[in-house]
């Protein structure tokens, strides 16, 4: 036996060099060896990208880095040459604050897209402020980031979260006329503020709310919460890990009534995780739809391999703000944002221009529902909250 | 708090609850059994459950089966799973115990030492499967919510009269697979031979040593017993749930464990009991409250059991129950 010891062990070695290896690979963001760039003229820069490059969620981030990538790739700079570098910081602001120490901390970058998600912003954007680099986020939504605490190099493409619990409500009550809302939260930061502007907007339309946990998988409990409450629409305000079985749960008890979610739903994985039970499920976002009739759409098909994604549009408008910059004649850091933060034009994803605390100005706030048809979400209808 | 949700729903809610806690009882006899042998925690007794989700994606994908299927198709592509769950989560145990328990029993290590060995199997097991494997194959390993078809697609078979509650097919598949799988393995350790030995093993090494019993053998067949009965909860977990995830594994080894504790830990029907108690509790609190509110009523009900009954509902172990 102790010759088959000898082979377990070789093997687990094995295992663990394999993991050692694989580690390597993925942390690797591929930034290229590009140093300090200051060998050429005078407009020679970096522009980071900052966001969840791997992990679970990576699928809400790619597209948007990827969509940025080709704004700069399809720029004729002139005499100005500008490289993108992307920074993975997995959505965890533990990650992303030397990530942010590290770009601030280097001239040669001028601008910010991100942070993608609220968490590792809320920890990042005092550092951006101190070394007075713009940022401008492609998708972090939470309501805080500008209104609690703004700060000037901030500035976001997406409205903040406030506002779509109120299209959540106002998709139930306008475009499928519910009376009775069953309302249900995960419990954490992101979905229980918004069931609770669900709650405040539907008012009398809500008939129950329920909690449940992270990381549950048997809704027994709020199921039969849901069967003796009748209600005629569900909402839940959480993520897709949990989303997915409550939502077969909710089909196999035989409730067939509407079901919306906000944006942590959205994403591609939302229709692998659900399979069939998710057809008709309604996911709202503040990501306006791409045509895929259009050039974008045909562009980023053709460098990526696939559909534009998740904030695909606006990553691509967060370049173009920045490479706008450059063309305006802004050489560095403080022109940048004095340029950024009075830009108005066409973008994209929507007119873009930011307001005195870097939010998208309130008459351009606008939702999209999208469906999830045979696994994908197609977007449905327009929800402006704000009118 | 809403008690009438409570009552006025208290059958719906006990089955819920013993839907529930059948799974956890299952998983909770692969800690139970290695801990009445070896006074050892298996950590990594979670990621032996997980792999045995994954194993049902693979064996559903490979034949093709998808929900809709035909009834042969049901039945053998659900059968079929099952023994291949079973095997995979056997051989997983096996394979941890193998890798991270038995060199160091072999030179004498403390017993700490184990605890942190299975901490790191478990922690390789869940890597492999939310990054190792999708950089090699891609979707759908990796860190994402994977979709299980439901091959047995969710039917009311009969209504409990009186109480007007409806009764579907998973729910019979998972009580009576469960309790069969329970008692089989009851009778297994306390009538047949083999049985005898693992007994014997677990209530003196040493002695059972000289009588003839092979020790290592014994751990094997516990490991690959406690393995087994994961490939059935995790049969069982798909057919209820439709998912499987990386780290599918944490809550529910954390609940089965807990289980295990409730009941007794070393106690085969410690594990039944204690699963099926901490089933019930867990939904009960979840109709008054909301499911937000779980843990903490699971966990002060399992801190005010062990007040009272510090070795468990049932006591006792492995060796000296009915030995």
């Amino acid at each position: 036996m102790i010759r088959s010891t000898k082979t377990w062990q070789a093997v687990a070695l094995t295992a663990v060099a394999g993991l050692a290896l694989s580690a390597c690979g993925t942390t690797d963001t591929g930034g290229g060896s590009s140093g300090g760039g200051d060998e050429g003229g005078d407009c020679n820069f970096k522009i980071a990208a900052m966001g969840a490059l791997s992990g679970p969620n990576a699928s809400i981030v790619v597209p948007s880095v990827d969509g940025a990538q080709l704004a700069l790739d399809q720029w004729d700079g002139g005499d100005c040459t500008v490289e993108m570098e992307r920074f993975d910081t997995e959505g965890d602001p533990a990650k992303a604050t030397p990530v942010a120490t590290q770009i601030a901390g280097d001239e040669s970058f001028i601008g910010v897209i991100g942070g993608a998600f609220s968490g590792e912003t809320r920890a990042t954007k005092t550092i951006y402020q101190d070394g007075g680099i713009p940022m401008i986020s492609q998708s972090a939504t939470a309501t805080d980031l500008t209104q609690e605490d703004p700060v000037e190099v901030f500035h976001r493409l997406v409205p903040y979260d406030d506002y779509q619990g109120a299209a959540i409500a106002k998709y139930l009550t306008d475009e499928v006329g519910a009376t009775k809302v069953f309302v249900i939260d995960n419990a954490e930061a992101y979905g229980e503020p918004l069931a609770d502007r669900v709650e405040e907007t539907l008012g009398d339309a809500m008939i129950q709310r329920d909690k449940t946990e992270v990381g549950q998988t048997d809704f027994a409990p709020t199921i039969s919460k849901i069967e003796s409450a009748q209600p005629d629409a569900i909402m839940y305000g959480g993520y897709i890990a949990e989303a997915a079985p409550l939502l077969k749960q909710i089909r196999d008890a035989g409730i067939d009534v509407p079901f919306i979610g906000g944006d942590g739903l959205y994403g591609a994985d939302f229709g692998n995780a659900v399979g069939e039970a998710g057809e008709g499920a309604v996911v709202m976002c503040p990501c306006a739809p791409i045509d895929e009739s259009s050039t974008f759409a045909a562009d980023f098909e053709e460098a990526y391999g696939g559909a534009p994604g998740a904030y695909a549009a606006e990553g691509y408008d967060a370049m173009t703000v920045f490479l706008k910059g450059l063309e305006d004649g802004a050489r560095d850091r403080a022109a940048m944002q004095e340029f950024v933060t009075g830009y108005t034009g066409d973008g994209l994803s929507k007119s873009i221009a930011f307001d005195e605390n870097g939010d998208v100005p309130q008459d351009q706030v606008s939702y999209w529902a999208y469906k999830n048809t045979g696994g994908t979400l197609q977007p449905e209808v327009e929800v402006k909250p704000a009118e | 708090m809403d008690f009438d949700a409570l009552i006025s729903g208290l059958d719906r809610h006990t089955l819920d609850g013993i839907t529930r806690g059948s799974i956890y009882a299952l998983v909770a006899l692969g800690y139970t059994m290695v801990y009445g042998v070896m006074k050892l925690i298996n950590f990594a007794h979670s990621e032996v459950f997980m792999v045995g989700t994954w194993t049902v994606l693979g064996v559903y994908t490979a034949i093709g089966a998808t929900s809709g299927s035909g009834l042969a198709m049901v039945i053998g592509a659900t059968l079929l799973a099952l023994i291949a769950a079973m095997l995979a989560s056997a051989g997983t145990a096996l394979a941890v115990e193998r890798i991270a328990y038995r060199p160091l029993r072999k030179k004498g290590a403390p017993a700490l030492i184990f605890l942190i060995t299975g901490i790191g199997c478990s922690m390789v097991l869940v890597e492999v499967f939310g990054q190792v494997l999708r950089v090699f194959f891609g979707r759908p390993f990796g860190r994402v919510t994977v979709n299980i078809p439901a091959v047995l697609e969710t039917k009311t078979v009969f209504t409990i009269p009186g109480v007007d509650l409806a009764v579907s097919n998973t729910r019979i598949l998972i009580i009576v697979g469960a309790i069969v799988m329970m008692l089989a393995l009851d009778a297994f350790v306390n009538r047949s031979r083999l049985g005898r030995g693992v007994r014997a093993v677990a209530q003196d090494p040493d002695t059972a040593s000289l009588m003839g019993v092979n020790q290592e053998r014994v751990i094997m067949l516990v490991f690959v017993l406690g393995g087994a009965m994961a490939g059935v909860a995790a049969l069982l977990y798909t057919v209820q749930y439709d998912i499987t995830k990386f780290d599918i594994g944490f809550i529910i080894g954390l609940k089965a464990f807990t289980a295990a504790v409730l009941g007794g830990i070393g106690n085969l029907r410690g594990a039944l009991v204690g699963g099926l108690f901490l089933g019930i509790v867990e939904v009960y609190a979840s109709a008054v409250w909301d499911s937000s509110w779980t843990n903490v009523y699971a966990f002060v009900v399992l801190v005010v059991v062990l007040m009272f009954r510090p070795t468990g509902i049932l006591g006792e172990s492995l060796g000296k129950a009915r030995a």
